[in-house]
C-alpha cells in the first residue's frame, strides 16, 4: 500500500511575539481520505493548527509537509486545501452561483466547465435551484452548504473545517453533523475538522486529536479516547467522568476510597499513585450492601434520558451516576461497575509512554 | 509578503500627509516668526499679546461659544424629535439638503431677508416696533451663523440617538425612572459623544468665519479669520496672519483633545 | 410610548424646517422678479436667467467648478482608498491611531488655516496659483473625508473573507478587486460623493489659493454679493438648487441600489 499520508506535522512551534507559544512543538500526519477532528477548548491551539494548514500564517518552527515536501513557504492561494469558516465568509457581493464559482474563475476555467463543476458541487449539497439567490437571502444552514461547495468545487484533497457547525441551532447542528461525514465519505477525500464540541467529535470522526494549551494530549479513534484517556484533562474534557486518587497494587488491582477493585490496566510500579476513571453511565444503581462502592445522595437532576445523580462516598470522593432509575437525596446508595469498567492513568504521562506501556503489558499479557 | 503589501498603500498616503498635512503646519509656524519684511522676529508674537488682538481672540471665542451654544440648543430637541417621526430618513435628507446649497448664498439670501426693506423689517413693522436696523449687527451675525452650522450639529446628534440601543431606555422605564431623568441620566450621556463631534463641527470653522462676517456683520464682527484672511490676502503681512493662526491651531488641538471620543 | 408624539415637537419641528427652506426659497422667488432689488416683488420675468445664460464668463467659472469638482473627487478618492487601506493594513494599533489622527488634521482644521498654510506651500514649492493650486486644494482636503467613508466599510468586513479568497487560490490583486473593493463599494460612492460636495462646496480654501486669472463659483459667489445685491446671483442660486437636488436624489439612488447590491451589514 502506498503512503497514505497527505499532511505532516514536524516539531511545529507557532509563537507570536514574546507571548507564550500557541503550538508548541507539535508533529502528527494526517491520511488520505479520512475524517479528523481537532478538539480543544478556546486557545488550545486547534484553529492555529487549521491555519498553519491552509498557510495563512507561517510556522515560528518546525516544518509542514505537503506529500513529502515542505510547505512552509507556499502561500495560501498556492495550496491544495480549502477551508470552510466559521462565519462561513461567503462573499456577499456575489450570488450563490458566484461564490461556488469563485476559485475555478480564479484558475481561469471555461465558462460550461464552471457550470457543470459548480451545479455538480451545490447538487453534492442538496442546493440545486438556488444558484440565482442572494447570500442574504439564505438561511445559516444554506449558506454553511454554499460554504462547503465553494471549498468541494475546487476539488481539494483536503478540506479545512473552522467550527462550521457552532453558529447553527442544535436540531440544525446535529442534522449537518450526518450530513458532512455522509459528504466526506462520498466525496472521499480528508476533513479536517475543528471543534470545541466533544460529542460532535466523537460522533463524526475517524480520528480525534484531542489539544491543550499548545499541545496534543491524546490522538486516536473516537472509542480508544472515550474509554482510555490518557490523562485527567481528556477524561474531564471528553464526556463526564469520575476521577478519583487510587493506588496501583500490582498489576490488575487497584486501591481507591479505601477498598481493592480488580481491573484491566497494568504496567505501573506496585504502589503507584494514579487516578482512576469511572464514566458515570457505567454506574449501576444497587441496594447498599450489594454494591461495591457505597455513596451518599446529595442531588439529583432529571435529564430526560437519565437521571444525573451526584453523592460522596465515605472518603468524601464526588460520585456522578447516570441512571434510569431514580434515587432519593440523603439515601445511602450502592454502585455497582464491572472491572473493566476502570480506567487507571498514570500521573503525567504522555501519549507516546502510554503507547508503549500499553504495548509492553498486552504483549506480556499474550507471551503468558 | 504582508509587509510589502502595506508599504505599497502606504507610499501615497504617506506622500498626501507630508505634502499637505504636516509641511503645511510646519510653514505656518516658520512663517509666524517672520516680519513683512522677511527678517527673523518674535514681534508678531509680543504683538497677538496685545490688547487689540487679545480682544479680537476673545471677541472671536465668544461668538463662537454663542453659535455653539445656540445651535446645540435648537439642534438637540430637533434631532430627539425627528428620530421619532414616521419616515425619519427622509426627514433627515430634508435637514442635510440645505448644507449642500452654497453657504454663501444662504447668507445672501439674509441680505434681502434682513435687510431694511426686508420681510423681516415689514414684521416688525406690521406688529409696530418699527424697522430697525439688522443686518450689519450682532444679531445678524449670530443667525446667520447658527442658520448655516445647524445641520452640523442635529447630524451627529441625530446618529448618536439612532445608534443608542433602545432596549435602555425600556429598562431604565423598568426601573422606574421618569421620562426626564432617563433623559438625564440615559439618553443625554449616551448621545454625548455626537454632542461633542457636534460641538466640534461647529465650534471650529465658528471660530474662524470670515466670509459671513464680511456679507452680513460688516466689518462689525472681527473674527479670527477674519484677522488671518486681511493679513493674508489685504495688508500681505503674512508672519502676523501665520502668528493668528499658529493660535487657531492650537485652540483646534485643544478642542480636538476635549472633544476626543471616550473609546 | 413612542407613538406620543404630541403637537409641540411637531410644531418645533415645523418650525425649524421653516427657516431652514425660507431663506432658499426666498432666494429663488426673487430669481423671478422683474425689480432689482430683493423686496418688493414686482413681477414675473426671467430676464435674469437669460442674463445668467448669456454671461460667457460665468459660463466658463461654472464649467471651471465641475471640472475641479470632478477631477479632485475621483483623484481624492483614489488617494483615499489608497489611505483606508494602508490604515487597515497597518496591524499596530499605535500606528493606526496616529495615522487617523494626522488623517483628521484638515477635517477638523479651520477652512482659513488650510487656505493660508497651503497658500504659502504653493508660494514655496512654486506653483503658479490657479487651476493646479486649486486642483491641488480641493484633492488634499477630500483625501480625509473619503478616507473615513472607506475605513469602517473595511473593518466591517470579516477578515476571514480575505482568507477566504485567498484559500480560493486568489492573488493580492484578485483580493483587491474581486473581494475588496466590491465589498467597499458603497463606502467609495459615499466618499466620491462628499469630495464632490466638499469641492463644490468650498470658499475659503479657495479663496486663498486661487489666482486672479482663474475663479471658482462660490468665489465668484462672493466677490459679486459684496458688491451689493444682483437678482442674476438669484437666478444662479436656483440654477444651483436644482442640480444639487438631481445630484442629491442621483446620489440617494445609487446609495440605494448599493444598498441592495451589497447585501449583508450594509446597515439601515
Amino acid at each position: 500500500m502506498a503512503d497514505q499520508t497527505i499532511i505532516r506535522f514536524e516539531n511545529v512551534t507557532k509563537q507570536y511575539d514574546q507571548d507564550p507559544a500557541v503550538l508548541n512543538d507539535v508533529s502528527f500526519s494526517i491520511e488520505r481520505g479520512r475524517f479528523y477532528t481537532l478538539l480543544g477548548p478556546s486557545g488550545c491551539g486547534k484553529t492555529t493548527i487549521l491555519r498553519l494548514i491552509a498557510g495563512f500564517t507561517e510556522p515560528t518552527k518546525g516544518k509542514i509537509y505537503f506529500h513529502g515536501k515542505v510547505i512552509n513557504d507556499v502561500p495560501a492561494n498556492k495550496r491544495q486545501v480549502n477551508t470552510v469558516f466559521q462565519d462561513y465568509a461567503l462573499f456577499p457581493h456575489l450570488n450563490v452561483f458566484e461564490n461556488v464559482a469563485f476559485g475555478l474563475r480564479i484558475k481561469g476555467c471555461k465558462n460550461d466547465e464552471i457550470n457543470r463543476k459548480v451545479l455538480e458541487a451545490l447538487r453534492f449539497v442538496n442546493l440545486v435551484g438556488y444558484e440565482n439567490r442572494e447570500i442574504k437571502e439564505m438561511s445559516g444552514g444554506q449558506r454553511q452548504r454554499v460554504a462547503i461547495a465553494r471549498a468541494i468545487v475546487n476539488e481539494p484533497e483536503v478540506i479545512l473545517l473552522d467550527e462550521p457547525l457552532s453558529a447553527l441551532d442544535l436540531k440544525l447542528r446535529t442534522e449537518m453533523q450526518y450530513e458532512l461525514r455522509e459528504l466526506q465519505r462520498r466525496l472521499g477525500i480528508t476533513f479536517v475538522f475543528v471543534t470545541h464540541d466533544q460529542e460532535e467529535a466523537l460522533a463524526m470522526s475517524d480520528e480525534i486529536f484531542v489539544l491543550n494549551e499548545g499541545n496534543i494530549q491524546q490522538s486516536g479513534t473516537p472509542t480508544d479516547i472515550y474509554d482510555e484517556p490518557i490523562n485527567r484533562f481528556v477524561a474531564d474534557f471528553i464526556g463526564e467522568s469520575n476521577i478519583v486518587p487510587g493506588v496501583m497494587k500490582e498489576d490488575y488491582l487497584v486501591q481507591c476510597a479505601g477498598k481493592n477493585f480488580d481491573c484491566v490496566d497494568g504496567g505501573f510500579n506496585s504502589n503507584e499513585q494514579v487516578e482512576i476513571v469511572i464514566r458515570p453511565e457505567d454506574l449501576q444503581i444497587t441496594s447498599p450492601d450489594q454494591g461495591k462502592l457505597r455513596i451518599k445522595v446529595d442531588s439529583q437532576l432529571f435529564r430526560g434520558v437519565h437521571y444525573e445523580i451526584c453523592g460522596y462516598d465515605q472518603d468524601g470522593n464526588e460520585w456522578l451516576v447516570h441512571s434510569t432509575k431514580k434515587a432519593k437525596v440523603g439515601e445511602e446508595i450502592g454502585l455497582y461497575f464491572d472491572s473493566e469498567a476502570i480506567h487507571v492513568m498514570r500521573l503525567g504521562e504522555t501519549e507516546e509512554e502510554f503507547d508503549k506501556r500499553l504495548e509492553a503489558y498486552s504483549e506480556a499479557n499474550h507471551a503468558d | 509578503m504582508q509587509i510589502r503589501t502595506r508599504n505599497l498603500y502606504l507610499i501615497p498616503y504617506l506622500t498626501w500627509i507630508l505634502l499637505f498635512v504636516v509641511a503645511p503646519i510646519l510653514l505656518i509656524v516658520y512663517y509666524s516668526f517672520f516680519n513683512v519684511d522677511g527678517h527673523f522676529t518674535l514681534g508678531n508674537y509680543q504683538k497677538f499679546f496685545t490688547p487689540v488682538y487679545l480682544k479680537m481672540t476673545l471677541s472671536s471665542f465668544w461668538y463662537a461659544l454663542l453659535i455653539t451654544g445656540i445651535s446645540l440648543l435648537i439642534a438637540y430637541p430637533t434631532a430627539y424629535w425627528l428620530t421619532k417621526t414616521k419616515h425619519k430618513q427622509l426627514w433627515l435628507l430634508l435637514i442635510i439638503l440645505p448644507s449642500w446649497i452654497n453657504l454663501l448664498l444662504k447668507a445672501y439670501a439674509f441680505l434681502g431677508i434682513f435687510g431694511t426693506y426686508g420681510p423681516t423689517n415689514k414684521l416688525l413693522e406690521s406688529l409696530g416696533i418699527g424697522t430697525q436696523q439688522i443686518l450689519f449687527t450682532d444679531f445678524s451675525f449670530l443667525f446667520v451663523s447658527v442658520y448655516i452650522f445647524i445641520p452640523f450639529m442635529i447630524l451627529p446628534i441625530y446618529n448618536a440617538l439612532e445608534e443608542m440601543n433602545h432596549s435602555l431606555l425600556d429598562a431604565a422605564n423598568d426601573l422606574g425612572a421618569s421620562q426626564w431623568t432617563t433623559f438625564r441620566r440615559i439618553i443625554f450621556p449616551l448621545t454625548l459623544d455626537g454632542v461633542k463631534s457636534g460641538c466640534q463641527a461647529v465650534f471650529i470653522p465658528a471660530l474662524s468665519l470670515f466670509m459671513i462676517t464680511r456679507l452680513v456683520a460688516g466689518n462689525r464682527v472681527i473674527t479670527l479669520g477674519t484677522a488671518i484672511e486681511q493679513h493674508f490676502l489685504v495688508t500681505q503681512d503674512w508672519g502676523m496672519g501665520a502668528t493668528i493662526a499658529v493660535f487657531l491651531i492650537i485652540a483646534m488641538a485643544f478642542i480636538m483633545m476635549l472633544t476626543r471620543k471616550r473609546k | 410610548m413612542k407613538k406620543k408624539n404630541g403637537l409641540g415637537p411637531k410644531l418645533y419641528l415645523a418650525i425649524v424646517f421653516v427657516i431652514l427652506y425660507a431663506p432658499i426659497f426666498y432666494l429663488m422667488v426673487y430669481s423671478f422678479s422683474s425689480g432689482e432689488k430683493m423686496y418688493n416683488f414686482e413681477g414675473f420675468t426671467l430676464k435674469h436667467y437669460k442674463e445668467v445664460l448669456q454671461d460667457t464668463r460665468l459660463l466658463i467659472i461654472v464649467l471651471n467648478t465641475l471640472v475641479i469638482a470632478l477631477l479632485s473627487a475621483a483623484l481624492s478618492t483614489i488617494l483615499g482608498i489608497c489611505g483606508a487601506l494602508a490604515i487597515y493594513y497597518v496591524r499596530n494599533l499605535r500606528t493606526q491611531n496616529a495615522l487617523l489622527t494626522l488623517n483628521n488634521v484638515l477635517i477638523v482644521s479651520s477652512d482659513v488655516v488650510i487656505g493660508a498654510s497651503f497658500l504659502i506651500l504653493f508660494t514655496i514649492v512654486g506653483v503658479k496659483l490657479g487651476f493646479i493650486s486649486v486642483l491641488l486644494s480641493h484633492i488634499a482636503f477630500s483625501v480625509p473625508i473619503v478616507v473615513l467613508m472607506v475605513l469602517p466599510k473595511l473593518n466591517e468586513m470579516s477578515p476571514t473573507l480575505i482568507d477566504a479568497a485567498r484559500d480560493l487560490g486568489a492573488s493580492r490583486w484578485d483580493i483587491l478587486s474581486k473581494v475588496i473593493l466590491p465589498f467597499i463599494t458603497p463606502g467609495i460612492f459615499a466618499g466620491f460623493f462628499m469630495a464632490l460636495t466638499y469641492s463644490l462646496d468650498d470658499f475659503a480654501v479657495t479663496f486663498f489659493v486661487t489666482g486672479n486669472g482663474f475663479s471658482t463659483l462660490s468665489v465668484e459667489i462672493y466677490s459679486r454679493a459684496r458688491q451689493g445685491i444682483s437678482l442674476s446671483i438669484n437666478a444662479l442660486s436656483t440654477l444651483i438648487f436644482f442640480a444639487t437636488m438631481i445630484m442629491v436624489i442621483g446620489y440617494y439612488f445609487i446609495a440605494k441600489r448599493n444598498q441592495r447590491g451589497a447585501g449583508m451589514g450594509v446597515g439601515k
